[in-house]
């Protein structure tokens, strides 16, 4: 298990994000999300595609308790979401890392503080800010920019930054909401593989809305496709429980199978 | 406590950015409290002066002929009971004839073998409210015994009128001012919150609590306050001190007519009341503002 699950609270089983039939639906317009049934397993990485409008960004939203559903049950990392007390919800969103489209960077502040900032919020002593942040820029390669205002960034270096900050409260899920929408292909790229390498290295469950098919395809990922507020399809269901492309397993799964592996050679 | 110094720290910052709204919201507040204190210390001083002149306004109470002075001093007592009462001085027929003889006659007094005011013997009664000399005399008048009751009804309901007067219009005034001041600091707030829409919906997604969030323009309202309230609270100080300093350096005359009151009897209550009254509209303006605008 890797350092960040080493730490977390809860003991429910591999299932973080379980959405039971939930729909989702503003007053008097038609419903934006529609008996919408999913499950996440610890150490995957997701994607949540469709066209715009199509209910997925309204997703997202239930999953942090922005929003609340108008039907259906949505429980994150154990937390019951239907009934979360008001007090508990930023202990809950202490375990989630949230990138967004349009970086939300505090402009008057530079890169550290940004990243900084983020710590300074769930009250981590003031000699273990520095260390934490040096090393979340460090894993998105922008320690070197660490004093640079984020004015003076380019748009791939700002959602660089959003991510360390994303990050450096060692969250249990990352999510990101488009998070290459303000980018050129090839920076989107870039990013997409840091989020990729966060999931890979760190084993921890990534979620990311995009509309970007392109690289929803280029990164052979489960995809959950939503039109219209319904899931449309789901590549872990066409793909029944084994469905884990490349080696995005939950590393707990990984490691029992390295385990009879083991057993089997011997 | 760390939350709380983060806090603090944030107000303050929060001033700094706000440079502008919070220079504006401290100078109104400074405005309101320091025509506050100066209208406390002007109506402490004429209370203080009006307070001295009525316990000189007496009611003079004479008897009918044949009254003896045991019955005299039996009204004395229970006069003496009243709680609108302040002093009773009981003077006889012949210190009356005394005091006016000197006052009035001087050697040709000598010419009187009798008392001529042999049916003079009276009472003096001082109060300590003047509003209630109508109670007294109501009572003094529904006495066999009395023959006469003089008063100064004049100086009772001058005294009493400037009295409520400025009671009046000080607490309307106070009033007016103070919803000024919320206003600017809810306004000031309000603004700070505005400007820092996008810090607070990140926050709120790291897990920040409703403290943590709301802690800063609480305490940007106390700390406006706090401001708002000491340094009108100097001035009052200063300008006092001068006012009286010229006043008595200057116009003897009227130092000798009016006596003012030091300035630590009036600052030690103005001072606590202006900080009470500064953090209070701070912090109530600041957090009725923060659960209106700001939804954590």
């Amino acid at each position: 298990m890797n350092q960040y699950l080493q730490e977390a609270e809860y003991a429910a089983d591999d299932v973080v994000i379980s959405m039971r039939n939930v729909s989702k639906q503003y007053s008097k317009e038609a419903p934006a999300v529609t008996h919408a049934d999913f499950t996440v397993r610890e150490g995957e990485f997701v994607f949540i595609t469709g066209e715009t409008g199509s209910g997925k960004s309204t997703l997202m939203k239930m999953i942090v308790h922005e929003l609340t559903p108008s039907a259906g049950q949505i429980n994150v990392l154990g937390y019951d979401l239907n009934h979360i007390r008001h007090g508990k919800i930023p202990k809950f969103r202490r375990n989630l890392g949230i990138v967004f489209q349009d970086f939300r960077l505090l402009k008057d502040r530079n890169v550290y503080e940004n990243v900084a900032f983020a710590q300074r919020i769930i009250q981590v002593p003031g000699a273990q800010i520095q260390k934490n942040v040096l090393n979340a820029l460090d894993m998105v390669g922008m320690a070197d920019k660490y004093r640079r205002q984020v004015t003076q960034l380019s748009g791939g270096e700002q959602q660089r930054v959003a991510l360390a900050r994303a990050l450096v409260n060692k969250p249990l899920i990352l999510l990101a909401d488009e998070p290459t929408g303000n980018l050129d292909a090839e920076t989107a790229w870039g990013v997409m593989q840091l989020i990729d390498r966060v999931n890979r290295d760190y084993g921890m469950t990534v979620v990311v809305v995009t509309h970007d098919r392109g690289i929803v395809e280029r990164m052979n990922k489960r995809v959950i496709t939503m039109k219209q507020g319904e899931i449309i399809s789901d590549t872990a269901d066409s793909a029944g429980e084994d469905f884990y492309p490349d080696d995005t397993m939950p590393l707990d799964y990984q490691d029992v199978d390295a385990d009879w592996n083991d057993d089997y050679e011997q | 406590m760390r939350t709380l110094f983060y806090s603090i720290g944030q107000g303050i910052r929060n001033l700094l950015r706000n440079k502008g709204y919070a220079a504006a919201s401290v100078a109104t507040m400074t405005a309101c409290l320091f025509l506050f204190g100066l209208f406390y210390s002007v109506i402490t001083n004429i209370q203080a002066m009006v307070r001295n002149a009525e316990e000189g306004v007496s009611v003079t109470v004479f008897f009918q002929p044949g009254v003896t002075e045991d019955q005299i001093r039996q009204i004395e007592v229970a006069v003496g009971e009243r709680p609108e009462v302040s002093d009773v001085v009981y003077v006889s027929a012949d210190e009356a004839w005394a005091s006016f003889s000197k006052e009035y006659l001087g050697e040709y007094a000598d010419g009187f073998e009798d008392n001529p005011l042999a049916d003079s013997a009276n009472l003096e009664i001082y109060l300590k409210d003047v509003s209630r000399q109508e109670d007294l005399v109501n009572y003094l008048q529904g006495l066999d015994i009395v023959r006469e009751v003089n008063r100064s009804e004049l100086t009772a309901t001058t005294l009493t009128g400037i009295n409520s007067l400025m009671w009046y219009a000080s607490a309307a005034m106070i009033v007016i001012l103070f919803i000024v001041s919320l206003f600017l600091i809810s306004n000031t707030v309000a603004t700070g919150i505005s400007s820092h829409r996008d810090e607070i919906a990140i926050m709120k997604y790291i897990g920040a609590t409703d403290f943590f969030v709301r802690g800063p323009y609480v305490f940007e309202g106390v700390i406006i306050g706090v401001l708002g309230s000491l340094l009108p609270l100097g001035l009052n100080y200063f300008i006092y001190n001068r006012v009286i300093e010229i006043i008595s350096g200057k116009f003897s005359m009227l130092a000798r007519l009016l006596t003012f009151l030091p300035v630590q009897t009036v600052f030690r209550t103005l001072i606590p009341v202006s900080l009470i009254l500064g953090v209070g509209i701070g912090f109530f303006g600041s957090v009725f503002t923060v659960r209106k605008h700001l939804h954590v």
